[in-house]
């Protein structure tokens, strides 16, 4: 068969509009596998078909589509009515992820506000331990201080018990005179190298401009021992190579060459 | 969009209305010059397309040519129906001479193919007329005309031809 003039014998245009008979479509519809331009020659005449009715298109009245949708119960959009084809955009439900980030920054702020919370609560605890930190240095340095101050004493208090224990130290007590009983002291001499100390005992606090002065009596004769100035339980005094006995007198600040007898205090021999 | 129609999207139906029944209504129209029973013939149409989308093969045509058939099928069921003929009937006389003449009478507002139809040579029009637009089988015409099967198809195929050079003139 020559397929061309099977073409264009005018089989496509009745297949096509319908018009062939159950025997010709079988012909038809078995050629067109084997043969593809029969399928193209199909196409075309359908294409002009097509062409042909929307040139020669009749308008149709809107109520048309309206009872037709209608009749099918399906709801008419007036955008497709009215002509334009665009398909309608239907706005995605952002329902689902607002609520989402709304969670989110609520609780960002909750944490915000807790941490700022704890962070200021943490600041003045702190700062209370940094005050007691340093109150605690200072009473820690106070304390050393003090421990120095008692070691210092200490010390003294050890020198002076090893000086007047010493073997060559001779131990004199002054006692009270007359009208001044209560007056005591107690001077320690050294027999070796003449050093003479003193521990005023029990001595009236001396007047102001007054001192009291120490005198080792030889012979009968008052021998100047110093006067007893700032010093701490043990004073140290003059050096005194004889002496028979030992007297205290309140004199002058600064001392006398001679001792005022009136103002004699206490006195001891040896 | 065949696909959506397939699923009966509403849409797509939508969509599909707007862009072929103006073109499909000069086809209802080429059969009934009537507008209010054109519409009506239309609006079945798209109610059997609706319902019919799933039979449709892309294979076999174009999505125009099938709506095509079942506006030209819903066009002569309808002319065939007994109230079409009985309203045409009590307008009309049921003699011959006076159903040509009624025919005439369309023929002045006729428009697409049967415009076209009218111009072609009378044998050529006449088993187009039966067969496209009665809805006659050729069978069925070499029965009623008396002419052999043979020769309707040969006068269809040729009447056909001549058609088709015609519309592309349209």
């Amino acid at each position: 068969m020559n397929i061309k003039e099977y073409i264009q014998s005018g089989i496509i245009e009745s297949y096509v509009l319908g018009l062939a008979d159950a025997e010709e479509r079988a012909e038809l519809e078995q050629l067109r596998m084997q043969h593809p331009e029969i399928g193209q020659a199909i196409q075309a005449f359908e294409k002009e078909l097509e062409a042909s009715a929307s040139r020669n298109a009749v308008p149709v009245n809107p109520d048309v589509k309206a009872n037709l949708f209608d009749q099918l119960g399906l709801k008419l959009n007036e955008e497709h009515s009215s002509g334009t084809e665009e398909p309608t955009v239907i706005p995605l439900e952002r329902r689902g992820t607002t609520p989402f980030i709304k969670y989110l920054a609520a609780a960002s702020v909750i944490l915000f506000v807790i941490s700022a919370a704890f962070n200021l609560y943490t600041y003045n605890k702190y700062k209370d331990l940094e005050a007691e930190n340093r109150q605690l240095a200072l009473q820690r340095d106070q304390l050393y201080a003090h421990n120095n101050t008692m070691q210092t004493k200490l010390d003294e208090m050890d020198k002076n018990m090893q000086l007047i224990t010493g073997p060559d130290m001779i131990k004199v007590a002054l006692s009270g005179v007359a009208g001044k009983e209560s007056s005591q002291a107690v001077v320690y001499w050294d027999k070796n190298n003449k050093d003479v100390y003193l521990v005023a005992k029990a001595l009236p606090q001396a007047p102001k401009g007054k001192q009291y002065q120490l005198w080792a009596l030889m012979d009968g004769k008052p021998i100047d021992a110093g006067v007893l100035g700032n010093c701490n339980t043990i004073c140290k005094l003059k050096n005194i190579q004889h002496a028979q006995a030992f007297a205290i007198t309140l004199e002058n600040e600064g001392g006398s060459p001679a001792p005022n007898l009136e103002q004699l205090y206490v006195m001891g021999k040896i | 969009m065949v696909a959506l129609l397939k699923e009966r999207d509403a849409g797509a139906f939508s969509y599909l209305y707007d862009n072929y029944a103006a073109a499909l209504n000069s086809i209802v129209r080429s059969f009934i010059p009537d507008e209010q029973l054109a519409n009506s013939v239309l609006q079945d149409s798209f109610v059997k397309i609706w319902n019919q989308a799933s039979t449709f093969d892309s294979v076999r045509g174009r999505l125009f040519t099938w709506m095509s058939s079942i506006v030209r099928n819903t066009a002569i069921d309808t002319l065939r129906s007994k109230d079409w003929k009985n309203s045409r009937q009590n307008v009309e006389l049921t003699d011959r001479n006076n159903e040509i003449a009624a025919d005439d009478l369309l023929n002045i507002d006729a428009i697409g193919l049967r415009k076209v139809v009218n111009s072609l040579r009378e044998e050529y029009k006449t088993v187009v007329e039966m067969c496209y637009f009665e809805g006659f089988t050729q069978n069925d015409i070499a029965e009623t005309t008396g002419i052999p099967l043979g020769t309707v198809k040969t006068r269809l195929r040729k009447a056909l031809i001549e058609l088709r050079s015609r519309i592309s003139n349209t």
